[in-house]
């Protein structure tokens, strides 16, 4: 059964609307991309999901319950978490007060200790400067604290968004091993993701949105070879 | 009178000041709405202690408390009525908001209690400290303030909701995301504002008489401290309050007593012009 499903979701910001009925379902323990072009609306979809943005049609379902109408907090309480895009980290707060604001939710809570040692094993780096202010770290250090804060929550999926913007190539791939490593321990994941072929490279499965609509899914090792994926996302 | 004794009344009120100040840099640091019924939660403050002392026969300093208490409450639900519809609008919309706040406060209170002063009629004497007499009312004031100030850092850095209100303040979405439920932490972070108000209002009710109209001078002294000591920084607020207090108490030494506002909004408008981010530098 999905663990995550999303019917003819629709939504958009004012005037202007974004999604057209985008429908997409993640299995539990998959690690599934959503790739597309600037504009295409995957940003708007992972908003729309976690409640951010309102659902104008259509529906979310986690785990067989229909959860449209929760908003974030609420989504985050049962273990649907979105690292943002652009970080969103608490830049006045210190490193460890961002990863105790991510255990905020109750299921977290009692795991505090057992996942703060954990992304402190997985971020070294992080556990170094834990004393630090978030504002004060480079930029790959602010999406592996995004990352590591996201973690903090326990979730059941994690959405992440646009995590290798900005970022140095060997920092890309050194996030991207932390994901397929999570995926292993049993983590269901969605990756919103511009370079298209780093996504289809590490995820199993794959939609492709365009123009506020799913144009194409598949298997990640499929959709390589597709020949539109190919011509229009890959540039071959 | 002598210069000293000028300057520690004025020293010792403006801690008071800082609180009330406080109350609104809080409130504008955490959501960015200017808080135009802060004065008129300052008249609550001072009434509620009046009502306490001569209504119910309790000490006034049990009364502030219990004013801190209601404060707390009573923020809470003006924000869930009257502040959270309009929290995303613009900045004209909460100015309207609250100002609306202000207004039926005043009204209510002016057809209740009228305009005519009252005076919460208590004294603990004074001591001497060298050539000058101090009033142990405006002592404990500042003594009660160190403590208020301490309370909200310590409530700020150490505790679970506390650190919710910094990361609210911080970046909103992105504590909602984390699981943080927002609209509840900025109307707990609006109840402490209005709990700092109150406090500060039955504070400055054991020092001078007052009407339903007296926390239109306080709110706008918020101000001035406001942009002394910056937004956001609760120590900030108290140091920019001391400074206020000795500028008002010293002033009356070398001029006349009417002339003191002309000087204090002159500095006001000094520091916008001249060191916008606050003369001890906002938080950020």
């Amino acid at each position: 059964m999905a663990i995550l499903e999303v019917r003819d979701l629709a939504s958009g910001y004012g005037e202007v609307q974004i999604l057209w009925g985008a429908t997409l379902s993640m299995e539990k323990g998959q690690l599934t991309s959503l790739v597309g072009a600037n504009g295409a609306g995957k940003t708007t979809l992972l908003k729309t999901v976690m409640g951010v943005v309102k659902p104008r049609e259509g529906s979310v379902w986690f785990d067989g319950r229909n959860v449209s109408s929760l908003s974030a907090h609420k989504k985050a309480e049962i273990g649907l978490v979105l690292v943002p895009e652009g970080r969103q980290l608490f830049t006045d707060m210190t490193i460890e007060e961002n990863l105790e604001m991510g255990a905020a939710p109750k299921r977290a809570k009692s795991k505090f200790n057992a996942n703060l040692e954990r992304v402190y094993v997985m971020f070294p780096r992080l556990k170094e400067r834990r004393l630090q202010r978030a504002g004060t770290l480079s930029g790959g250090e602010q999406q592996m604290l995004a990352v590591a804060r996201g973690l903090m929550s326990d979730p059941i999926v994690l959405m992440v968004d646009e995590m290798s913007l900005g970022l140095a190539p060997v920092l890309v791939l050194e996030l991207f091993k932390i994901l397929r490593q999570l995926k292993d321990e049993g983590l269901t994941l969605l990756l919103v993701e511009q370079n298209v072929q780093m996504a289809l490279a590490v995820s199993d499965y794959a939609y492709v949105l365009s123009h506020g609509k799913v144009d194409l899914h598949g298997h990640s090792k499929d959709l390589v070879h597709d020949d539109h994926v190919r011509s229009a996302y890959l540039g071959m | 009178m002598d210069f000293f004794a000028f300057l520690i009344d004025g020293l010792l009120i403006g801690f008071v000041y800082g609180i009330a100040a406080m109350g609104l840099t809080l409130i504008w640091g955490v959501m960015n709405v200017i808080n135009l019924s802060h004065g008129a939660i300052i008249t609550l403050g001072m009434f509620g202690v009046y009502l306490a002392f001569a209504e119910l026969g309790l000490h006034p300093y049990l009364g502030i408390v219990l004013v801190g208490m209601a404060g707390l409450l009573t923020g809470m639900v003006i924000y869930a009525v009257a502040i959270h519809r309009v929290i995303n609008a613009p900045h004209l919309s909460t100015l309207l908001a609250t100002f609306a706040v202000n207004m039926i406060i005043i009204g209510i209170g002016t057809a209740y209690f009228t305009t005519n002063a009252r005076n919460v009629d208590f004294s603990l004497g004074s001591v001497k400290a060298g050539p000058v007499n101090i009033q142990v009312t405006r002592l404990v004031a500042a003594a009660f303030s160190v403590a208020v100030t301490g309370s909200l850092y310590f409530f700020l850095y150490r505790t679970k909701y506390g650190k919710y209100i910094r990361a609210v303040s911080n970046n909103r979405e992105a504590a909602e995301l984390m699981g943080i439920p927002s609209a509840f932490i900025l109307a707990l972070s609006f109840g402490l504002g209005t709990m700092l108000a109150g406090i500060a209002g039955g504070m400055i009710a054991t020092f001078f008489p007052f009407t339903i109209l007296s926390g239109g001078t306080y709110e706008v002294k918020s101000f001035v401290i406001g942009v002394l000591g910056g937004i956001g920084n609760p120590l900030g607020a108290l140091i920019g309050g001391i400074l206020l207090g000795i500028f008002e108490g010293v002033m009356p030494y070398f001029t006349e007593t009417s002339w003191v506002p002309v000087f204090e909004f002159g500095l006001f408008v000094a520091i916008l012009l001249f060191r916008p981010q606050g003369l001890l530098g906002a938080k950020k």
